[in-house]
């Protein structure tokens, strides 16, 4: 049998059986399981409907909730669901945190949150348009960007450092110490991040809120109702001194930076009413314009503890940088992403393929059509921005 | 000694050969047995008979000639000062050894008992086709199912690298290179999420290494093998020059080995693009000399495989693991 990847989607499936066989820790059931899901794959194949019925093989497993497989087999051989976009449950926005006092270098919220405050940089005053996504979505292209100009954070992206990490010991407090103080002199003078957290969970103010930072240059998210392109402008940035682990028991961050993040997240989203769903990591919101490509950065492409700290998983959330503007994966980012980001991968893919439908076109047509409108909408932004 | 006869049994089977192994389940892990794969005639006399019997020595009796099958005959060939006959050579059954089945038959009656219980049933593993070679091992592979069909087992056959793929990398998600290297072949296969992509056989292995080296020293290659698992390790300095002889012969079949991996991966059609490093996994009764795994790894670091290795490991058990991963074959059925 030959081990070609394809496509992306068909990648995504092997690793996606891949993580689910991990999980089963009898040897002769996980044995099992693969061989059953080999079979079923190269019945597949022989159908001669490959993408569509991986696709759907994908979709079934992720739909199928299993906290533990017990019995694999049973699993694939299972009847394929419907396909269903999962939207991430909505979490309430916090409304009670406040500024308890502010001296000098420091400031304490009412959640615990302590956020250093030692000469935040200036940047430029955030001023965004966001698009309207109802209008876009119907071609409306007169007046998707008929929207007031915006000052206020909409959400937040988080962020690794990916800097040096020396082991998290007693013996290694001085390098720690030295690490996390290079970390934030870099952040500071390349004006990286809103905030940066360190080993120890200490919470630092790099940029001001009221600013923007230069964290998401190329990037896209969406919410119901607004698109937002190039987050440096309309979202904040939290960064962790960390490095992205690949998907397993190992955390990438420690329970300090999890505590603070936590606080900082809920301070932020109290403060400027940001929704659960515009809380996204780097990695899904990053893109590459040049060629069309998702996860051009890929800091925390897996492992974000969305749940933790209080979130719903918007890993799962469909990619509107794919859905929305044709952006596209390929085997790389799904190597550096955890399975988790595949659900919001593959059900984008599956968007994208119903929008096709939709429009009675094929699917490349459909995706150079998004790519086409994704850059009259960088247009139409670059001139509004121009003119005022 | 037979083994447990319990409805639905799964037993996994290395016909090595050199070696047979059975692996059954046990608690906490698997069991294990084996015998050579070998056999030495002696004149009939009543009194070997019964030393035979009073050691528990699996024998038959016929034709004025007693016949000595098993780890013994080994042994009692270097005692008579002469080579042991073999069922097989170079993987398959021996096409020069007329009495090939019979005796194979009754090594497999000494592990297995005369009767399996119903249900019963055995994956016995297959030797690769030999790298760059258009032949198969069909003829071998029907006779050995013929013969454990006829003793009552439902049979199925695993190829012997997939074997330790499935013995050894349960970590990796049976994702790595399995290599096994035995008496006649060392067996390879590179498998992904359990499937088989590219899997082959050299000829080089344990019984090269012994007949070229009694053929360079004048020794009898029956004793070069004996003193090769228990005395031979790859520190470089050797204190005699057989175990010169040897290196020399171990290091052609290593280079032979990770020459046709390399051969393998990079002309298969169905070239892997994996994406991400495999492990190695070393087995066999010719990877036992220390320092084996160091001296492998090595040479291969100088290959430039077109698939990135991330570690190259010994199995636990390095004589069971064919066996183990047949055994976990039948039992995934």
């Amino acid at each position: 049998m030959a081990v070609r990847y394809k496509n992306g989607l068909e990648f995504a499936v092997e690793r996606w059986l891949a993580w689910r066989a991990r999980r089963i820790m009898d040897p002769v059931a996980r044995l099992r399981f693969l061989q059953q899901a080999a079979a079923n794959s190269g019945r597949r194949r022989r159908a001669g409907k490959r993408s569509v019925l991986l696709a759907f093989l994908l979709t079934a497993l992720i739909l199928i909730p299993m906290p533990r497989i017990t019995e694999a087999t049973s699993l694939l051989l299972s009847e394929t669901p419907p396909l269903v976009a999962v939207a991430a449950p909505e979490s309430v926005i916090p409304s009670q945190v406040w500024l308890v006092e502010k001296p000098e270098t420091f400031e304490v919220f009412s959640n615990g949150l302590r956020i250093e405050v030692d000469h935040p940089r200036r940047t430029e005053l955030r001023r965004f348009l966001p698009v309207d996504r109802t209008r876009l979505e119907h071609a409306d292209t007169d007046h998707y960007l008929d929207v007031a100009v915006r000052t206020e954070p909409v959400g937040i992206v988080f962020h690794t450092t990916e800097s040096h990490l020396p082991p998290f010991e007693a013996s290694q407090n001085n390098a720690l110490k030295r690490a996390g103080r290079g970390v934030l002199a870099y952040v500071q003078r390349n004006r990286s991040y809103h905030y940066l957290i360190d080993r120890f969970g200490r919470v630092y103010r790099v940029v001001e809120e009221s600013d923007t930072a230069n964290h998401a240059g190329a990037s896209i998210w969406a919410d119901s109702q607004w698109v937002y392109l190039n987050l440096n402008d309309s979202f904040l940035a939290v960064a962790f001194e960390a490095q992205t682990q690949p998907e397993g028991p190992a955390a990438a961050i420690n329970q300090a930076q999890l505590h603070a993040a936590t606080v900082l997240t809920e301070m932020l989203r109290a403060k400027y009413r940001i929704p659960a769903y515009n809380c996204v990591t780097h990695a899904q919101v990053s893109v590459n314009p040049d060629n069309f490509r998702v996860g051009a950065h890929t800091d925390w492409a897996a492992g974000f503890p969305f749940e933790q700290m209080g979130l719903p998983d918007n890993y799962s959330l469909p990619l509107p940088n794919m859905t929305l503007f044709g952006f596209s994966f390929d085997s790389v980012f799904i190597n550096h992403s955890g399975s988790r980001l595949w659900k919001g991968l593959i059900l984008a893919q599956q968007r994208v393929r119903e929008g096709a439908r939709e429009q009675s076109m094929d699917e490349s047509r459909y995706r150079a059509s998004l790519r086409t409108r994704y850059r009259e909408v960088m247009k139409a932004l670059r001139q509004r921005r121009t003119s005022s | 000694m037979t083994t447990q006869k319990t409805e639905g049994s799964r037993f996994g089977l290395d016909v090595g050969t050199s070696r047979i192994v059975l692996a059954e389940p046990g608690e906490p892990d698997f069991r294990y047995r084996s015998q050579l794969n070998s056999f030495v005639r002696i004149p009939y006399s009543r009194m070997t008979e019964i030393a035979l019997q009073k050691e528990s020595v699996p024998f038959s009796a016929g034709g004025g000639e007693l016949i000595v099958h098993g780890n013994e005959s080994e042994q009692l060939a270097d005692l008579l000062g002469r080579e042991p006959r073999r069922p097989m050579r170079s993987g398959v059954l021996n096409p020069e050894e007329p009495e090939s089945e019979a005796q194979l038959r009754g090594i497999f009656q000494g592990l297995l008992g005369n009767e399996p219980a119903p249900g019963a049933k055995i994956c016995f593993s297959v030797p690769a086709p030999a790298l760059g070679s258009a032949g198969n091992h069909t003829y071998h592979e029907v006779t050995v199912k013929q013969l454990l069909t006829a003793m009552g087992y439902e049979v199925v056959s695993i190829g012997e690298g997939l074997a330790v793929v499935y013995a050894e990398l349960e970590d990796t998600n049976y994702t790595g290179i399995g290599i096994s290297c035995g008496g006649g072949l060392c067996n390879v296969c590179l498998a992904y999420l359990s499937v088989p992509v590219v899997s082959f056989s050299i000829a080089k292995a344990g019984d090269y290494i012994d007949a070229s080296t009694a053929q360079a020293t004048g020794e009898l290659a029956t004793r070069i093998r004996i003193g090769k698992e228990s005395e031979f390790h790859f520190n470089g300095h050797f204190p005699d020059r057989v175990q010169q002889v040897l290196s020399v012969y171990y290091e052609d079949m290593i280079q032979a080995l990770v020459d046709g991996l390399k051969q393998a991966l990079t002309s298969a059609k169905s070239a892997p693009r994996l994406g991400r490093s495999v492990p190695i996994v070393l087995s066999g009764g010719s990877v036992l000399p220390k320092g084996f795994r160091e001296r492998f790894a090595s040479v291969l670091k100088t290959a430039d495989l077109p698939l990135p290795v991330s570690e190259v490991r010994q199995a636990g058990q390095p004589l069971f693991a064919t066996a183990k991963g047949a055994l976990r074959a039948a039992m995934s059925e």
